[in-house]
């Protein structure tokens, strides 16, 4: 049987920048890169990011996007947290955050399945009318505090477990159910899913589904890390997880170059730039932000190149216009 | 001036790694009516292509009234009194027809950038009338019309700029009788013009008529040329299809044979503008052919089957299960299979890879206890698909778009066969693939047979619908218009009589 893999340079783009960034600001750090301090700090800082980019990992593999996770940590936080104070059950924050992120995905989805609205138009609309109404709510209500029968989720501990069964469980459906497969196949082409039988429209509605539902997740951590709300909670967290999914080597058109393990990379790819600019003390300058963007055009950039073969089509085959015309006959 | 309106000599051209001209040497005399002759795929419209500047070719000469001829673009070809009628539609929907006429030189109507529309017209009208072609309207859109229309519009097109060699890929097919006569007069009038034609039709009746030359192509290579006068259909069809498969090709017996046992039952089914209440049923173990005109509506049949298109009447019962078919899934779940027409663009991952590719439709089959893929089932699939089919490859990690039209093929119609089929739908299953893996698909399709699933055969090819089929339904205007059962009256003449 013919079955010699081989390991395609594309794959090995995520890993290398990974390793290479690490050993980069080890050295320049002079080795505090590497203390048991600096992982933990690498791992924390990391989780809210993969745990939200777990979602989107979802919608990005059937080539679609979702910008309104940023927003949807925001608006799940303040009402969940909000609900538990004026219930004054602590515990009810976490099915609470759980529901609203579940809410917003389901409406994303169906709007983006049903109306055909494309997810990137549709998530940006999402992105600036939502943070309107967290921030009118905000000023009503202002900020709330993890409440005293929940102070457990903010050790640490208690976080870094939570994370890794989260993560195992994506993990798993990802890249061992169908729901998985079938969003990579609607990613490499949506007419040929819908030609062979797959519900594509129940997988978008999914996708979005779970994209708000890890967002509202997120949203846990991302109090239980600070304590409590802040007015600026999720800001800018949408375009940390497209740069992170895209960082690890995800194509923007998804398909089976979508996978969980460059999630995870990506995550960590970044959180290390920014704890290692941290770390040899440029975290204030504004340098470290173009830096950071400086790396993600740089890694972008390899990624599009190494998938150049795989994408396009040679030389020597038509166009696809000319094949659409069917040149053989 | 030379005795050639067009000679060429070695000429190669590569799709990727599809060898589609062969080393070819073609002349063409002037006042000659040549016929261009070939199965699927063997390199007719390709070499069409080249001579009207669609395609550059890879190696080889050509030349144009004794020179050296290699042009850049259709334009290019035109100047030098080359035009083309295109095999597939090649007009601009949303414009109107009489800016058709004249696409890509529209300069010759504006001053200062303005176009001079009723010029255009006008002289658009004249083209038609010119060659006694019936006018149509020419403000309307194009795309709001019949192909048929759109087929004159193209032709007027290719004659407004005068040519010398004019090229008619497959144009009759889609042409009605009357248009078909004055299409015909047409040619004629080129020969005693002292212009030359080009022919490519598969009706090789019509071929032997009309033209003084066919030239029969093979896999890309040209077999022969023959003079039509002293030339018989059955001499021209042994040269296309070659000796080495005349034998088992097809079914060999001529009685239809099927269970008793109804697997679909379609009744009235009716889709807006595609089908007209389409009632049938397969049995089990019957291929049930499907033929007409492009626009008789046999490809919706096989997706409105399928559920991809909405009906607004009638129903598709899948008795064998008891389901109505109303969605893709439902199909899907309920061991219907279909093979779409278009390979590359509506059944294929193409970058996807081959593993992916066979396990799509079986992964319900495949999942485990809580949804569970397990990977070694999935690569055993289609390490053993590959294995069963001889589908060429470096391994099943690698990707669709490296292989050749005719394994992918085999991935698009075997994975169906991994599964336990009830009924299965394939749209032109032969569609640009080979000869050898042609023959290969038949005997799949025999085997399918042989195990009792239901087949509906919709295909563009006449003779293979005949070759399989135990019934032939023959389609028109969306409407079944004749059911033929095999060895009652089975052949071509009556097939394309009701066609028409």
């Amino acid at each position: 049987m013919k079955n010699r893999k081989k390991i395609k340079v594309s794959e090995i783009v995520p890993f290398a920048a990974f390793v290479v960034l690490f050993v980069f600001f080890t050295i320049v750090s002079k080795g505090r890169m590497v203390s048991a301090y600096s992982l933990k700090m690498l791992l924390e800082q990391s989780i809210l990011t993969i745990v939200t980019a777990c979602g989107v990992l979802f919608v990005v593999a059937q080539g679609s996007i979702d910008l309104s996770v940023g927003v949807n940590v925001a608006m799940s936080g303040v009402i969940g947290m909000h609900i538990a104070a004026v219930t004054g059950v602590g515990w009810l924050m976490v099915p609470c955050c759980m529901l609203v992120g579940l809410l917003i995905g389901l409406l994303n989805g169906f709007l983006v399945s049903k109306c055909h609205v494309p997810s990137f138009t549709l998530s940006i609309a999402m992105l600036i009318g939502l943070r309107g109404i967290v921030n009118y709510i905000q000023t009503i209500i202002g900020i709330e505090y993890v409440p005293a029968s929940m102070q457990f989720i903010t050790g640490s501990a208690c976080r870094i477990i939570a994370f890794v069964v989260i993560a195992l469980i994506v993990a798993f459906v990802f890249e061992f159910t169908r729901v998985g497969r079938y969003s990579q196949a609607i990613g490499e082409n949506e007419t040929t899913a819908r030609f062979v039988g797959v519900p594509v429209s129940r997988m978008k509605i999914l996708a979005f589904a779970l994209s708000g539902l890890l967002a509202g997740i997120g949203a846990v951590f991302s109090v239980a890390t600070v304590g409590g709300t802040t007015m600026t909670m999720g800001a800018f967290l949408e375009m940390k997880v497209a740069m992170a999914i895209f960082f690890g080597g995800v194509l923007v058109t998804g398909g089976s170059s979508a996978r969980f393990y460059k999630v995870l990379l990506g995550s960590l790819s970044i959180t290390v730039i920014v704890y290692g600019l941290s770390l040899i003390g440029m975290s204030d300058s504004q340098i470290s932000e173009s830096v950071e963007g400086g790396l993600l055009l740089v890694i972008l950039f390899i990624t599009i190149l190494t998938n150049r073969g795989k994408k396009g089509w040679t030389k020597d085959e038509p166009e696809p216009a000319a094949r659409l015309k069917n040149p053989t006959e | 001036m030379a005795e050639n309106i067009l000679e060429i000599r070695g000429l190669n051209k590569h799709f990727g790694p599809t060898h589609a001209n062969k080393n070819v040497d073609f002349t063409v005399k002037k006042g000659e009516i040549h016929g261009l002759i070939g199965e699927n795929g063997s390199g007719k419209s390709t070499l069409l292509s080249q001579i009207a500047g669609l395609y550059r070719r890879d190696s080889g000469e050509m030349f144009v009234d004794g020179v050296p001829y290699d042009p850049a673009n259709p334009i290019d070809a035109n100047r030098h009194g080359i035009s083309m009628v295109m095999q597939e539609l090649g007009v601009v929907g949303n414009l109107p027809a009489g800016v058709n006429v004249f696409l890509g030189r529209t300069g010759q109507f504006s001053r200062f950038g303005i176009v001079n529309m009723r010029k255009m017209r006008r002289e658009a009208q004249a083209q038609f009338e010119k060659w006694d072609l019936d006018v149509p309207p020419l403000n309307q859109m194009t795309d709001g019309m019949m192909i048929e229309s759109r087929k004159m519009i193209e032709l007027a097109r290719a004659l407004s700029v005068d040519p010398q060699l004019l090229l008619l890929d497959e144009v009759t097919q889609s042409l009605s009788l009357n248009n078909r006569r004055k299409l015909y007069e047409l040619i004629r009038k080129f020969k005693d013009m002292g212009r030359s034609v080009i022919v490519i039709t598969h009706d090789i009746e019509e071929m032997v008529e009309i033209t003084d030359t066919i030239t029969v192509l093979r896999d890309g290579a040209v077999i022969g040329s023959v003079n039509s006068q002293e030339t018989s259909p059955d001499e021209i069809r042994m040269m296309m299809v070659g000796r080495e498969i005349s034998g088992d090709y097809y079914r060999a017996d001529m009685t239809p044979t099927y269970g008793e046992n109804v697997v679909l039952e379609v009744s009235d089914l009716t889709v807006p503008h595609e089908l007209e209440e389409v009632s049938f049923t397969v049995h089990e173990g019957e291929i049930l052919g499907f033929c007409g005109l492009s626009d008789s509506g046999i490809h919706a049949v096989g997706r409105a089957v399928y559920g991809l298109s909405k009906p607004t009447r009638g129903r598709v019962f899948l008795k064998a299960n008891g389901v109505e078919l109303t969605s893709p899934t439902t199909a899907l779940n309920n061991n219907v299979g279909y093979v779409p027409k278009d390979r590359d663009n509506e059944a294929l991952m193409i970058r996807a890879s081959i593993r992916d590719n066979f396990c799509l439709p079986s992964l319900t089959e495949l999942k485990g206890p809580v949804g569970y893929l397990r990977p070694g089932k999935l690569k055993k699939l289609a390490a053993d698909m590959v294995d069963s089919l001889s589908v060429k490859c470096t391994g099943i990690a690698q990707t669709m778009d490296a292989l050749s039209g005719g394994n992918k093929q085999k991935v698009n119609f075997g994975r169906w066969l991994a599964k336990d089929l009830k009924l299965l739908i394939l749209d032109c299953p032969t569609r640009g693939v080979d000869v050898g893996v042609k023959a290969y698909i038949y005997s799949l399709m025999n085997e399918a047979k042989a195990k009792g699933i239901a087949t509906i055969l919709i295909s563009d090819e006449l003779t293979e619908v005949l070759g399989m089929a135990d019934r032939l339904l023959v389609m028109k205007d969306g409407r079944v218009t004749r059911t033929i059962s095999r060895g009652e009256d089975f052949t071509e003449q009556t097939v394309i009589g009701v066609m028409i």
